[in-house]
C-alpha cells in the first residue's frame, strides 16, 4: 500500500510544482469561497498547537505542519 | 514537541483577508500579506483525561493514568503598517501515573507496572512571534520557552511565505531549532541520570495551489533531526539511540460546496523515521456554516509500525530497547466535534474529542503493547477582537 500512496502523492506534488495539472485560472473577484473560514488549513491556530502537542506526546510520529517547536517531558 | 503555531481561523489576520479579497493568495488559509486589522485577545481551557487501564493489563500499581488541565492565553496585534506581534502563554497542570515498565503478569502475558499515582507536574510555555508583511508574502520569527519540573526547552523558528505573480500559488519554507534540557525528578521512581541535553533542528518546505473557485490543495516535505538524550528517564526498560531522523510528506485538500455553505477538509501525512517507524495519518472533516454558528465534525485515523528496538517486554541485553507503548504497532481512531459562535466582537468556541487505539486497528504487523492509550479531551474558549 505504501508505495502506491507515495507514488500518488509524488505525482500530485510534481504536477503542482510544474503546473502540469493545469488548474483553472481564478480571477481575484472569484475567490470569495476560497476566503471562507471553512477553507482554512487549520481549525484554529491554538487548537492546532494543542492538538499537535497531544498527538505528538502519545504517538511516535511528529511534524508535517511546518517548523517544529520546543520539546516537553510529556509521558 | 509542540507544533509550530500559525495564524488560523479565529485570528484577526483572517479578517484582513476578507477585507482584501482581491489580493487573495493561495495560502489565504494561513496568513495574509497585510498585518492584522484588529487586536485579538483570547483564552482557552482544555481538559485531557486518559482512560484507566484494564485490570488485566496491570501487574502492579494504579490503573489510573494522566489528567491534564491546559490553559492558553494570547494577544495578537498589528504594529505599524507592516508588522504584527503575538504573545502566547500556556500552562499545563498534569497529574496521574504512567507505565514504568512491562513485565510478565500472573497469567503469563505482558503486564504493566505503573509509576504510582502521585506524580504532579506543571509546565509553563511562553512564546513571542513577530511577523513582517510585504506585498507578495510575509516572514515570521518565533521564540518560545517551556519550563517544567524536569524539562526545559528553548526554541527558535523562522518561516517565510511568498506568492506567485497571479496569487494562485504560495511557497512556504520554515526552519527551527530547539535546545532542551532533561533534569528528572528523583523522588518519583528510580532514575539514573542527573541532567542530559537534546538538540532538535527542523526544516519544512511546502506549496499550496488554487485549483478552482472552490478548490485548494497543498503539499509539503519536512525533515527533523534530533541529537542527544532521547531515552525516557522515567521508564525502567528504555534505552534509545542518541540520533533520531524524521521525514514527513504531508498534503491537504479543501473543497467548498456553495449549495451547502460548507466545505470538505482532507489531510494526509506520511511519516518515516530512522528508528524504523512508518506511519499514515488521514483526517477528514466537514465545516458547516450556519449563520453566526459553525459546526465542524472530524474523523482521524492513525496507524504506525513499531520501532526496531521495541518489544512488549524489553530485551535489556540489546544495544537499544524499549517497551514504551508509543513505539509499538497499532491503529487509532479519533472523532471530534467543534462548535463556534460569533457574537459581535466576541467568539465562543467549544470542542470535544475521543481518541481510541488498538493493536488490531493498525495496518502494520507487530506485537500489541498492553498499555495503549485512550483519552477524552474537551475545550472551551473565548476570543475578543477590537480596533
Amino acid at each position: 500500500m505504501k508505495p502506491v500512496v507515495v507514488k500518488l502523492i509524488v505525482v500530485c506534488g510534481l504536477n503542482l510544482l510544474t503546473g502540469c495539472a493545469g488548474p483553472e485560472p481564478v480571477a481575484p473577484w472569484e475567490r470569495g469561497y476560497l476566503a471562507d473560514p471553512a477553507m482554512q488549513w487549520q481549525r484554529s491556530a491554538r487548537e492546532a498547537k494543542f492538538a499537535g502537542h497531544v498527538y505528538t506526546s502519545k504517538e511516535a510520529s511528529s511534524g508535517g505542519s511546518g517548523a517544529a517547536g520546543g520539546g516537553c517531558g510529556c509521558n | 514537541m509542540s507544533g509550530h503555531t500559525r495564524t488560523g481561523i479565529d485570528s484577526p489576520l483572517v479578517r484582513s483577508i476578507s477585507a482584501t479579497l482581491s489580493a487573495l493568495p493561495a495560502y489565504q488559509s494561513a496568513l495574509a500579506d497585510a498585518p492584522p486589522a484588529y487586536t485579538e485577545v483570547g483564552i482557552r481551557h482544555s481538559y485531557y483525561t486518559e482512560d484507566s487501564l484494564d485490570a488485566s493489563a496491570v501487574t502492579f500499581g494504579s490503573r489510573s493514568r494522566y489528567d491534564i488541565d491546559v490553559t492558553q492565553l494570547w494577544i495578537e496585534a498589528p504594529v505599524g503598517g507592516s508588522w504584527s506581534v503575538a504573545l502566547d502563554v500556556q500552562n499545563d497542570a498534569m497529574s496521574g501515573a504512567s507505565p514504568w515498565f512491562v513485565g510478565v503478569g500472573l497469567d503469563g502475558e505482558p503486564g504493566v507496572v505503573m509509576s504510582g499515582a502521585s506524580i504532579k507536574d506543571n509546565r509553563v510555555e511562553v512564546g513571542v512571534t513577530t511577523r513582517y508583511f510585504w506585498a507578495d508574502g510575509n516572514a515570521g520569527l518565533a521564540i518560545s520557552h517551556s519550563d517544567e519540573d524536569d524539562y526545559r526547552a528553548l526554541s527558535f523558528a523562522f518561516d517565510a511565505s511568498w506568492n506567485s505573480d497571479d496569487n494562485a500559488r504560495t511557497w512556504t519554507a520554515s526552519a527551527s531549532r530547539s535546545n532542551d534540557t532533561v533534569t528528572p525528578v528523583k523522588e518519583r521512581i528510580p532514575v539514573f541520570i542527573d541532567e542530559e541535553s537534546l538538540q532538535t533542528q527542523s526544516l519544512y518546505f511546502g506549496v499550496s495551489q488554487i485549483l478552482s473557485r472552490t478548490q485548494i490543495v497543498r503539499i509539503g516535505l519536512s525533515y527533523t533531526m534530533s541529537e542527544g538524550y532521547l531515552t525516557d528517564p522515567y521508564k525502567f526498560a528504555d534505552h534509545r539511540p542518541e540520533d533520531h531522523d524524521r521525514w514527513t510528506l504531508s498534503s491537504g485538500y479543501r473543497q467548498f460546496y456553495s449549495a451547502l455553505d460548507g466545505a470538505l477538509q482532507v489531510d494526509y501525512r506520511l511519516y518515516s523515521d530512522s528508528w524504523g517507524t512508518d506511519s499514515h495519518t488521514l483526517e477528514v472533516g466537514w465545516h458547516q456554516n450556519l449563520g453566526r454558528h459553525v459546526l465542524a465534525p472530524y474523523l482521524r485515523y492513525y496507524t504506525q509500525s513499531e520501532a526496531d528496538f521495541f518489544s512488549p517486554i524489553a530485551d535489556r541485553e540489546a544495544d537499544y530497547y524499549a517497551d514504551d507503548y508509543r513505539l509499538s504497532s497499532y491503529g487509532a481512531l479519533t472523532a471530534g466535534l467543534r462548535w463556534t459562535v460569533q457574537l459581535g466582537d466576541w467568539q465562543i468556541e467549544t470542542q470535544a474529542e475521543r481518541y481510541q487505539s488498538d493493536g488490531e486497528w493498525g495496518l502494520f504487523s507487530g506485537e500489541e503493547a498492553p498499555a495503549l492509550v485512550d483519552f477524552w479531551r474537551a475545550t472551551v474558549g473565548l476570543t475578543w477582537r477590537f480596533d
